[in-house]
């Protein structure tokens, strides 16, 4: 059992240091705009200037998970982004495509998908395992799979997260590829993964899986709940996310009985690769609100290949 | 504890199979010269593989010609590795692969295209994501359920290892391909080029006078497998991968720490964990890229466990050049041949020891029983990572 000590996020919705934010937020609006906090408290002000958008969040994020969970070093740190760092990216890219002569190098150092777990322990002075997975969709719950196998190990706290951006390039690609109108986003969500219950844990996480080349999205529920000893109508509420074929409705409907609670949580954070961390924050924060709910599940199928499906449960559960 | 490797898989630029990067090695026949494949006419050095991706697609019958060179590559390594072991229901089968590039080989062609309003194709767009590559593999192989991508620059073949390694010991999978790939892009090229690390001439790792690296592309996998999935397929134990570690410099973005701090830790934790002792370790594959920052932060990391007895030690990277996300892998390969055969591959282009430091690599090939290899892997960010391959558990 793994327990979740800390967890921080920022997005569109105001969810930066602030407890309680699952009940107050509606379902996204088009326009909306990533709510950033002051990055100064978080982050020197030379440093910054430089920082793109996934870089500073992620850092604001891991910074404050370690203040809550009242931690200076995790053991480990361990990022999952689907995309990685494409402001910098796309600005290297124009560099090199339109420069002439030498070219300024700050925007490729920035654009490997590592430089995200690497800037967290820069600014920690953190020589732990560090660790970038980018398995697109799946990317936060193969990051989380690596922090059980970490705890498994020798440690006692995981640095744990995942973050994407959005550039505005990605409103093209997603017309030119015949998406649905979807608001596309920013986030970053850290946690603090700890292998002991303590006064500043929240919940626990009891499972978490990732399927490739999924096909029969139910069974896998099946399986996977059953793996854990509970049955589904054990199971408080599901937060999913849903793919363009648009399947998980039916598909949970037709599992789950009546009481079930549903959210869909790219509603609310908007659309980017790994926004199912953003859902993990949202699970917990409902969580704090409602001792009730013991087991809920968090079933990912953002793109119809990938499924990720993690077990979180409350502390008395 | 290690873990068993039961096959292996590489394409490099010094042959498209084990047994031809092992002639090559034996050889002494680098594969780095100037550009053919990424760009005709460019003179640049590179360690490019000797085959294009028509090529490729028609040896694997692929039918999609819109697939990544990264996947292309690491389909033919992941391919050799898997060999003729078959899917099973009672096994849990795993890929867990590693790139820098992804799909940037075709997506930097696409976004020069939309720069320039020349009729974007934004199809390639759809083999840009890291993860999109190792599921093209994964699609071919027939494998689904635990597939799996790590980035970490330099270390991140070594990393795909370690991980699988850990997936195994902690009863996660029975069997799992882990290995890495990249493409030689401009994206890289010029990358390298604006850190003005990038060696015009034929790089000498540990060398006084280097200058840089020289990139290279390629791919390798290894399969490794538990006890209860060679009890299905009775596959014969190549070797053993007895000990891992990754540790952050926590110093710069990209330069390494001169203290050789995360490398140090890195090493030392390899070696703690294979329970091998220090004077066992038979030969060293040393990350080596030629840079002046790395290969003297690699030295003092070497003395600072060492001491005054470093073993035998080299950097392929003559032969291969930088592979990026592929290097740890491929280098496992190299690492796994070494001890089979009973080699010790040279340094090449080393004259003049570091100044600093006065390590003094292999400068021939050797014939010579070798037990346990380290191989280090270290990358930007300071993200350090290093393996132990031995003969025994």
């Amino acid at each position: 059992m793994f327990y979740i000590s800390a967890a921080s996020t920022i997005s569109h919705q105001p969810t930066f240091k602030n407890a309680g934010f699952s009940n107050a937020i509606e379902e996204l609006e088009k326009g909306s705009a990533l709510l950033n906090p002051d990055f100064k408290e978080y982050i020197d002000s030379g440093l910054l200037r430089r920082m793109s958008k996934i870089l500073r969040m992620s850092v604001a994020c891991a910074k404050d998970c370690l203040r809550q969970a009242g931690i200076e070093q995790p053991d480990s740190i361990v990022v999952g982004t689907g995309l990685g760092c494409l402001l910098d990216t796309e600005k290297f890219l124009n560099n090199f495509l339109t420069i002439e002569g030498l070219l300024p190098p700050t925007a490729f150092i920035q654009s490997t998908h590592n430089t995200i777990a690497g800037q967290i322990s820069l600014g920690l002075g953190n020589h732990g395992y560090n660790m970038t997975h980018t398995q697109n969709t799946l990317s936060f719950e193969h990051a989380l799979q690596d922090a059980i196998l970490l705890l498994g190990e020798d440690n006692e706290h995981v640095l744990v997260g995942a973050a994407d951006e959005y550039i505005e390039i990605l409103d093209e690609i997603g017309t030119a590829f015949k998406l649905a109108p979807v608001t596309l986003t920013s986030g970053s969500s850290f946690f603090v993964l700890s292998g002991r219950r303590s006064e500043t844990s929240m919940a626990k996480i009891a499972d978490v899986e990732t399927i490739g080349g999924v096909r029969d999205v139910s069974s896998q529920i099946d399986v996977f709940l059953k793996r854990n000893r509970l049955d589904r109508g054990m199971i408080d509420q599901v937060f999913f996310a849903d793919n363009l074929i648009s399947s998980m409705p039916s598909i949970l409907k037709k599992s789950f009985p009546g009481h079930v609670e549903y959210l869909n949580y790219p509603l609310y954070s908007g659309l980017y690769a790994t926004n199912s961390a953003f859902g993990l924050h949202f699970a917990i924060d409902k969580m704090q609100l409602n001792r009730g709910i013991r087991n809920v599940l968090i079933c990912n199928h953002l793109i119809n290949n990938n499924l990720g499906l993690t077990l979180v449960q409350s502390l008395e559960a | 504890m290690g873990v068993r490797i039961t096959g292996m898989g590489i394409v490099s630029a010094i042959g498209l199979s084990v047994a031809e990067n092992l002639l090559s090695l034996r050889e002494t026949r680098s594969g780095i010269a100037p550009m053919k494949f990424l760009a005709k006419g460019n003179n640049l050095l590179t360690g490019e593989v000797k085959i294009s991706n028509e090529d490729l697609i028609s040896r694997h019958h692929l039918k999609s010609s819109n697939i990544s060179r990264t996947s292309l590559l690491g389909l033919a390594a992941a391919k050799e590795a898997w060999g003729n072991n078959q899917h099973n229901d009672q096994l849990r089968t795993g890929i867990i692969s590693a790139t820098s590039v992804g799909g940037m080989d075709g997506s930097e062609n696409f976004y020069r295209d939309y720069i320039g309003k020349d009729n974007p194709d934004f199809r390639v767009l759809s083999c840009h994501d890291s993860g999109n590559t190792t599921e093209r593999i994964a699609a071919e192989l027939g494998i689904s359920g635990y597939i799996n991508t790590l980035s970490t620059a330099c270390s991140s073949g070594a990393n795909a290892i370690m991980l699988g390694a850990r997936m195994l010991l902690q009863g996660k999978l029975d069997r799992v391909l882990v290995g890495g790939t990249d493409a030689l892009t401009q994206f890289t090229i010029n990358g390298f080029r604006s850190l003005m690390i990038y060696d015009d001439q034929w790089c000498r790792p540990f060398d006084d006078s280097r200058s840089g690296l020289n990139l290279g592309e390629g791919a390798a996998f290894l399969l490794l497998e538990n006890e209860k999935s060679l009890s299905f397929s009775g596959n014969e134990t190549l070797s053993y991968v007895n000990g891992w570690a990754n540790a952050a410099d926590a110093y710069h973005q990209t330069a390494s720490s001169p203290d050789g701090k995360g490398a140090t830790m890195a090493i030392q934790q390899a070696i703690r964990k294979s329970e091998i002792s220090l004077s066992d370790i038979s030969y060293i594959n040393a990350h080596g890229t030629g840079t002046k920052n790395n290969d003297l932060s690699e030295s003092v990391a070497l003395k600072n466990v060492f001491g005054a007895d470093v073993p035998a030690f080299s950097s392929t990277k003559p032969y291969t050049g930088h592979t990026l996300a592929a290097a740890g892998a491929i280098e496992a390969v190299f690492s796994v041949l070494s001890i089979q055969h009973g080699l010790i591959y040279p340094n090449l282009n080393f004259q003049t020891a570091i100044v600093e430091e006065g390590l003094i690599p292999a400068k021939r090939l050797q014939n010579t029983p070798v037990q346990t290899v380290l191989s280090n892997s270290f990358g930007f960010g300071g993200n350090n990572s290093s393996l132990v391959f031995s003969r025994n558990s």
